[in-house]
């Protein structure tokens, strides 16, 4: 198991220091041979460009845990996401921190196990168990959107009449793939949910044209998104890629139904 | 895990935020119920059938994304877009959009590190646009448009990531 601790210096006897994001060490032991490496802090960084390098070297090293004083929300939820273990209000040495840690790690195992299990079970054990809760926390994090989704159109399909379906879509080829695009520009969040609401709104008689450019610029564009993406790339990047994205995803419609009433598919 | 006060304050936030959505359709259910009972019923059944349709491939969807979850670690992403080299760089970004999950925005950060250490940002374009395919919801994409729509649509997006990736590309030499 490597352990990640931030420190206010380069050796197992410094102190754990209070912050992750202005800690000028990241030291990483591994728990089996007890054999540590102290990476300095990102010289000349600071604020939340330090914290992010330091949650980079944590994710690159692939440790399984982090321990400091105060870790900021985000760059918890960022190490969460990749499966690493965040402890806060951490206190006392480096070496303590970790002796502390790997104790309490083997009491909890100790009390879902009869008998020890051999180191590799306990992995295997472990990473399933990981695997698993990730799996259902992606699942969880989706499924309220998706079951709003559904009860959504159920309500459209009682009060939304197909006239006014076909007021907005008028079957006009180019006009509602221009719209299926603007609408899945608009919206976000998980792929699938566009999959349903396409899906359904095929059957409604809307053409494949507007629910395959609905479903392509769901995706690949993010209006919703798009400051984000330009604070992390810069706006040239950003608008470049989210107009292309846009174009492409009215010619990557046409050419998909081209071809499929070439090759004498119906859906 | 030890969460501070504020940690806690910002993930029920978070979760509040995500259930605004579901929560607002369930009061105009609730709403609907209280004014025309046999319409309310109506969507109701007609969302049943929905979720009926989607009920088997969620399964499928569940078990690819614990397989997925249980091989491939977000690292070994990263790794491999930062890969400078040619035809195979463009290969490992593709790949790597398309078995990256979570939101989008939570790649920013590393993909921004990754620029940073000189990944090129056409690679960076074309894993974000591999997003848009992802095998994990293939079962549900089947469900509803079959197997032909969702290959071509498959194959077209990857390419149509290329030319995203190419025009950033040109776009960056000028």
């Amino acid at each position: 198991m490597k352990i990640a601790i931030s420190a206010e210096g380069p050796d197992p006897e410094a102190t754990v220091s209070h912050r992750l994001g202005t800690s000028p060490y990241l030291i990483i032991v591994d728990s089996e041979t007890m054999s540590f490496e102290a990476i300095p802090s990102e010289a000349g960084a600071s604020g939340q460009h330090a914290g992010m390098h330091l949650v980079s070297l944590a994710i690159a090293k692939e440790v399984d845990a982090v321990l400091t004083g105060y870790c900021s929300p985000i760059a918890e939820n960022y190490l969460s996401a990749k499966g690493i273990r965040v402890v806060t209000d951490v206190t006392g040495t480096v070496s303590d921190a970790v002796e502390r840690y790997i104790h309490s790690e083997s009491q909890s195992l100790k009390m879902t196990a009869s008998s020890p299990p051999t180191s590799k079970a306990l992995l295997r054990k472990d990473t399933l168990s990981a695997s698993l809760k990730k799996s259902g926390s992606q699942f969880k994090g989706f499924l309220p959107i998706l079951i709003g989704v559904v009860l959504l159109i159920g309500l459209l399909s009682t009060f939304v009449s197909k006239d006014v379906l076909s007021f907005i879509f008028t079957g006009d080829a180019p006009l509602d793939t221009l719209l299926g695009a603007c609408f899945g520009s608009i919206f976000t969040g998980n792929p699938i949910n566009s999959y349903v609401i396409g899906g359904e709104m095929l059957g409604y008689g809307i053409s494949l044209f507007a629910v395959t450019a609905l479903m392509i610029s769901w995706v690949t564009v993010g209006i919703a998104q798009l400051p984000a993406e330009i604070m992390a790339f810069g706006s040239r990047f950003a608008l470049i890629r989210n107009i292309t994205s846009f174009v492409l995803s009215i010619i990557i419609a046409f050419i998909t139904v081209i071809i499929l009433n070439l090759l004498g598919v119906r859906l | 895990m030890i969460r501070t006060k504020r940690s806690r304050y910002l993930i029920r936030k978070k979760l509040t935020a995500r259930m605004i959505f579901p929560g607002s359709v369930l009061i105009i259910y609730f709403v609907l119920f209280l004014l025309a009972q046999d319409r309310a019923m109506f969507a109701l059944k007609a969302s049943y059938g929905v979720f009926l349709r989607i009920l088997v491939p969620l399964a499928f969807v569940f078990i690819l994304m614990f397989l997925m979850n249980l091989f491939i670690k977000p690292p070994q992403i990263a790794g491999l877009i930062g890969k400078e080299s040619g035809v195979s760089g463009v290969l490992f970004s593709i790949g790597a959009g398309i078995v990256s999950t979570g939101p989008i925005f939570a790649w920013y950060p590393l993909l921004e590190e990754l620029k940073k250490r000189g990944a090129r940002e056409s690679l960076i374009a074309i894993f974000l646009n591999n997003r848009a395919v992802k095998p994990v919801l293939i079962p549900v994409m089947v469900s509803y448009f079959g197997w032909v729509y969702v290959a071509l649509l498959t194959a077209l997006t990857i390419l149509g990531s290329l030319a995203c990736g190419s025009i950033i590309s040109i776009a960056q030499r000028k």
